[in-house]
């Protein structure tokens, strides 16, 4: 599967606007505070961050420690109780308390294109074809010409090495390809950052270094990217900026990735960077 | 094979075509309102509201627990007693199923609707669609596909419960096979056998493509 993809990257030179440009636009992420309705305290408590343009930013994190919710509330799945996001200079999320109990932030369809978003669960529509999936938002909310949308659609399945399977229906696919597929989906709206939360959580390991390689050709690509992951290999090889959340609050940020890995600065992220190292006792 | 003659009778099979055809009407004009009834119904008990929900719960409850032959009465002489509304039988017969296949075709829906992921409504969303859109072109069909079958169920079930107009008056083909073995009783006498074998026969090939389309949906749809 690895085979499949890296060859479409190197003999693949139209993609789009090249490789050297940024394509992404930074996001402003200030004093965040996320509560959930009858929560004793915050899920996320005055998070402020920058996410760069054309940057990777790799947010780690014990679970519950709220960097899905992070994600979630930049991509407006969640309403926001105090601070401000702001993507491209533009605010298009501030904190109102009381909100706590309504379902997803009132955001414009325009608005929700810009954010691009990955799951962790399987979540490709199953009654649409890959193709379908794919070109259905491009061609309803943006209201491109269908032959526009499917070209483009069949651009980006190239580029992820899944061409031949914009027919099939997405129970066909392994949860590697599905993820792909996913990744193409959100591509296709040209959004100006892209979250992608534990992508690879639910997936079987050898298709793990599938999808990894298209997110890791995306960030070639300069587009700017927020990704919570488990994959600690991964997160140090594409990471720009490192953020390590715990119970809320940013414990480290971090612009050097290797030395987050070796020398954190905080007692806190030796020991969450511990977890992952394992030794047999004398 | 004694008996068997009178469906070589002329008129006989006609008769019971007539009949059979009164059946499928009341059925099929039941099982068509019925869905419009049921998208409704199945929508508004996914709705939070607490009052919508209550009056949603009784009105399923009564209507299942309620025999459906009690109903029937009810539409056609309680409501013209009551009200003064004289429904013909065929129109009060109609009006039970629909309640009834509203009802039990509402539930599905209902369940339906609360079976597709919570991830296929934030998918939409992320993607820019508008609450119609995910409703309609990512909700709906899965709901569809999910419920095609038991409601498939639902309407054979709705096609033989129609015998029950026969105790309004309605001359549908149970009614018109009482008929004709009435009309024969010292000609045939033996003919009773061979009038409900062939009325055996006639709901056999009404429900049974029926039951072919339900079964081959839901093989063809299982992996959703």
């Amino acid at each position: 599967m690895t085979e499949q993809t890296e060859p479409t990257v190197q003999t693949e030179p139209t993609v789009q606007t090249g490789t050297a440009q940024p394509s992404g636009k930074n996001l402003e992420i200030s004093h965040l505070v996320k509560q959930y309705a009858n929560a004793d305290r915050p899920v996320l408590d005055d998070i402020t961050l920058t996410v760069p343009a054309g940057k990777v930013t790799v947010v780690l994190g014990p679970s519950g420690s709220g960097k899905s919710t992070l994600l979630r509330t930049v991509a407006g799945l969640e309403p926001i109780q105090g601070g401000e996001i702001a993507l491209d200079g533009e605010v298009i999320a501030s904190g109102k308390s009381g909100n706590a109990k309504s379902g997803r932030q009132q955001r414009s369809s325009d608005l929700r294109t810009r954010v691009g978003m990955v799951f962790q669960s399987y979540d490709l529509f199953p009654n649409k074809t890959v193709l379908g999936n794919i070109t259905l938002a491009p061609t309803i909310v943006q209201k491109r010409p269908k032959a526009d949308a499917e070209r483009e659609a069949l651009e980006l399945l190239g580029r992820v090495g899944l061409a031949d399977r914009k027919d099939a229906w997405p129970h066909e696919l392994s949860g590697g390809q599905r993820q792909r597929v996913a990744i193409c989906r959100a591509l296709i709206l040209h959004p100006e950052i892209m979250l992608f939360d534990e992508v690879t959580a639910a997936l079987d390991p050898e298709m793990v270094r599938e999808v990894l390689d298209v997110i890791v050709e995306l960030a070639d690509q300069g587009l700017t990217m927020m990704i919570v992951t488990h994959e600690m290999a991964f997160a140090r090889a594409i990471a720009d900026r490192i953020v390590l959340l715990d119970g809320g609050h940013i414990v480290e940020q971090s612009d050097d990735a290797e030395r987050f890995f070796t020398d954190p600065a905080s007692e806190r992220a030796w020991q969450f960077l511990r977890t992952f190292q394992f030794k047999r006792h004398e | 094979m004694q008996g068997a003659e009178i469906l070589l009778q002329p008129g006989v099979f006609p008769r019971l075509l007539q009949g059979l055809w009164v059946t499928v009407w009341i059925a099929g004009v039941s099982v068509g309102l019925s869905v419009p009834v049921g998208l409704l119904v199945g929508w508004l008990m996914t709705l939070r509201n607490p009052l919508i929900r209550i009056l949603m719960r009784i009105y399923l409850d009564f209507i299942r627990i309620m025999p459906q032959l009690a109903l029937l009465f009810i539409a056609f002489y309680g409501f013209a007693q009551a009200w003064g509304w004289n429904l013909d039988a065929t129109g009060a017969c109609v009006l039970v199923f629909v309640l009834w296949g509203g009802a039990e075709l509402g539930d599905l829906v209902r369940g339906a609707l609360e079976s597709i992921p919570k991830s296929q409504y934030e998918s939409a969303y992320v993607l820019g669609l508008s609450p119609w859109q995910t409703f309609s072109r990512v909700i709906l069909p899965q709901a569809v596909r999910r419920l095609l079958p038991a409601s498939v169920n639902l309407a054979t079930r709705i096609v033989k419960t129609t015998s029950l107009a026969v105790l309004l008056g309605v001359v549908e083909v149970i009614k018109v096979g009482q008929q004709i073995i009435d009309a024969h009783r010292f000609e045939f006498p033996t003919a009773t056998l061979w009038i409900y074998g062939v009325i055996f026969f006639m709901y056999f090939i009404v429900c049974w493509p029926l039951s072919i389309v339900a079964r081959r949906l839901e093989k063809r749809w299982a992996h959703d």
